[in-house]
């Protein structure tokens, strides 16, 4: 009996050891593209290369079809621009920083799977012959055709070793507007992205995955302070392990800012610092506030209120609506003075829609296409995001079915991919 | 993988029920013939160490203490065979540390625990004996930086021991547990020693 216990405590030992997944973000140093005759690309450069193209070599991979998105991030007077690939197969994106080297695009970047943990390099090029000069030098909106990706792609940081050619095909859709909203602020922590979700980091790198808009979640400390976090308590799926627990309430703003980090390493950002972002970095122009505290909701209004004075006096296109998830907020919502006249997405029923006046209506997408609710509330001039559709079946079954103004994911660049692709 | 462990623990427990049942002696401390049924009462005392670096990060340049004091209270039924059946709970520190801010400022985090478990236990060998059982952890973080702070969590968890006893009279006995006391929020757990007082407190 001892040898069977001995034999017990060996194997639970055993199957105590829990595998942990990574995706690290691939080295993608491409000394050409370093080099010291590349220069940044024009404004018409980077909108006319965006686009549908066909994907003629390396489907296998990526699939048939992606979609080439241009997306900035701004620092102060110093602007990023990214272009992001949204792929048809699975939930794969690509994301390349780009440069001209004499008439010759270079884009370099990495390439994730967001259904596993596949990743790595990618290194493209448009040369001269293959319609680089039209999309560097011609000043006419339309004139794009003929033009040919060419590059190659690899493994994790192995040398990009397998080849990948795209052709374009059309201009992006832009017959009807859709809010691409990246869940948790760009993405969850779980999906192994390059940053943890609800931080300042993810939110910079939302519009890369194709989003236009972000959810976050509004959590109050013991002291008042708003901050991004989506659990009710501190646990092991979103902070590193440091001895704290329980609900995030129970500490001050102070003690979570300095005790702890976030899986990649953040710290939990204010609400504050997080619309900051939004507003000076972004070109993201919806914030879903989640609201996860309980008690009064007049400091987060009045975040809001600040915040769309803001935009509003830099000429910038942005709402920020509060969500009304459970009757408890609703209860709070109502508390706030002329709350008719605060802007909120109401994920209850259509008559608490009515009641509180909201600018949009959210069913969460297992109740179905609902079209004739969803033509009624288009009827009373409000708008309606369904949430949260992952799935690419789904996605494209929503897209093409349903009359959703937005739609609410923890893949955008899937949801990116089928409405920029679709003709 | 926490269904892992439950599923395993149980198949654990059937094999040692399954082994128990095939034997009906009942015997008492000394070893000798006793009652049908009694209840037992487990007192033990002893430190746990706490072996995983996981939980003090670098970042807080910790000063860790490992080994903190573990005092648990058992009450066992022992039925007709040998296969018992009890709960566990008692108080417990897995770790704790003294941290350093980025600014230099000094702070001291604790995590405590008050274990509620169901267990199952049998003889294996005289006076030697195993212990395992699962329930849930009531954790509670101490936290003493820039004000005190205490907070709760419940958590699953699980423990296993093997403990000796040595007979001082037929309903009582001194002895020592080697326990190993894990919750979910605790990478490993805690590994500890005890000493133990047995006491055969209720016969029918």
């Amino acid at each position: 009996m001892i040898k069977y216990g001995t034999i017990a405590l060996l194997l639970l030992l055993l199957i105590s050891c829990k595998k942990e997944y990574t995706a690290p973000l691939p080295d993608i140093t491409w000394p050409l593209f370093d080099s010291s005759g590349t220069v940044p690309l024009t404004s018409m450069t980077r909108q006319k290369i965006e686009g549908v193209y066909a994907i003629t070599e390396g489907s296998d991979a990526f699939g048939e079809s992606a979609v080439m998105k241009c997306s900035y991030t701004a620092n102060g007077s110093d602007t990023t621009y990214h272009f992001s690939l949204f792929c048809q197969k699975e939930v794969i994106y690509i994301i390349c920083e780009g440069k001209r080297l004499d008439s010759t695009i270079l884009l370099k970047g990495y390439w994730r799977n967001m259904v596993n943990t596949e990743t790595g390099k990618i290194r493209l090029t448009i040369t001269n012959s293959n319609g680089a000069s039209q999309l560097l030098y011609s000043t006419i909106a339309d004139s794009v055709s003929g033009v040919t990706v060419t590059g190659v792609y690899g493994s994790g940081d192995n040398p990009p070793d397998k080849n990948i050619e795209l052709s374009y095909l059309r201009k992006l859709r832009t017959t009807r507007t859709l809010q691409i909203v990246a869940h948790r602020g760009g993405g969850r922590t779980s999906d192994l992205l390059p940053a943890s979700e609800n931080t300042v980091e993810v939110i910079k790198l939302a519009s890369r995955f194709g989003a236009t808009g972000v959810e976050i979640d509004a959590r109050m400390t013991k002291d008042g302070v708003l901050i991004l976090y989506h659990d009710e308590t501190l646990n092991n799926r979103l902070i590193q392990k440091n001895g704290l627990v329980g609900p995030i309430e129970n500490y001050t703003y102070d003690q979570l800012y300095n005790l702890v980090r976030l899986k990649n390493g953040e710290h939990i950002p204010t609400l504050r610092q997080a619309l900051n972002t939004v507003l000076y970095n972004t070109p993201l122009h919806y914030v879903w506030l989640d609201v996860k505290f309980s008690g009064s909701l007049q400091m987060l209004r009045d975040m809001q209120k600040e915040y769309l004075l803001l935009a509003n006096a830099m000429g910038r296109s942005l709402e920020i609506t509060i969500g009304i998830p459970d009757d408890e907020v609703l209860q709070n919502f109502q508390a706030l003075p002329d709350f008719t006249n605060v802007p909120s997405v109401c994920e209850l029923t259509p008559q608490n829609v009515a009641t509180v006046n909201a600018r949009i209506w959210a069913p969460r997408f297992t109740l179905g296409l609902q079209i004739a609710e969803v033509q009624n509330m288009h009827a009373q001039g409000r708008q309606v995001y369904v949430w949260t559709v992952d799935v690419p079946d789904n996605i494209r079954k929503y897209m093409n079915e349903g009359e959703f103004d937005g739609m609410l994911s923890n893949y955008p660049s899937a949801v990116a991919y089928f409405y920029y692709a679709k003709q | 993988m926490r269904n892992n462990k439950i599923i395993f623990l149980f198949f654990l427990l059937h094999l040692t029920w399954l082994n128990a049942h095939s034997q009906n002696d009942q015997v008492s401390l000394q070893g000798k013939p006793a009652s049908r049924n009694s209840l037992d009462l487990y007192i033990s005392g002893g430190f746990g160490y706490y072996p995983s670096s996981e939980g003090t990060p670098a970042y807080l340049q910790p000063k860790v203490s490992r080994i903190n004091a573990v005092t648990t209270v058992r009450v066992f039924w022992q039925p007709n065979h040998l296969l018992k059946m009890g709960l566990e709970t008692g108080t417990m520190t897995f770790y704790n540390y003294e941290l350093t801010d980025s600014a230099g400022n000094k702070g001291r985090i604790a995590l405590k625990a008050t274990p509620v478990l169901l267990e199952f236990g049998m003889t294996v060998k005289k006076r030697i004996r195993i212990i395992a059982g699962t329930g849930v952890y009531f954790l509670n973080t101490k936290l003493d930086y820039a004000g005190e702070t205490s907070s709760q969590k419940l958590t699953m968890g699980w423990m296993a021991a093997a403990s000796y006893t040595y007979p001082l009279t037929r309903d009582l006995g001194l002895g020592a547990e080697a326990k190993w006391l894990y919750a979910s929020e605790t990478t490993i757990g805690s590994l500890g020693i005890q000493l133990q007082l047995v006491w055969k407190f209720f016969k029918w």
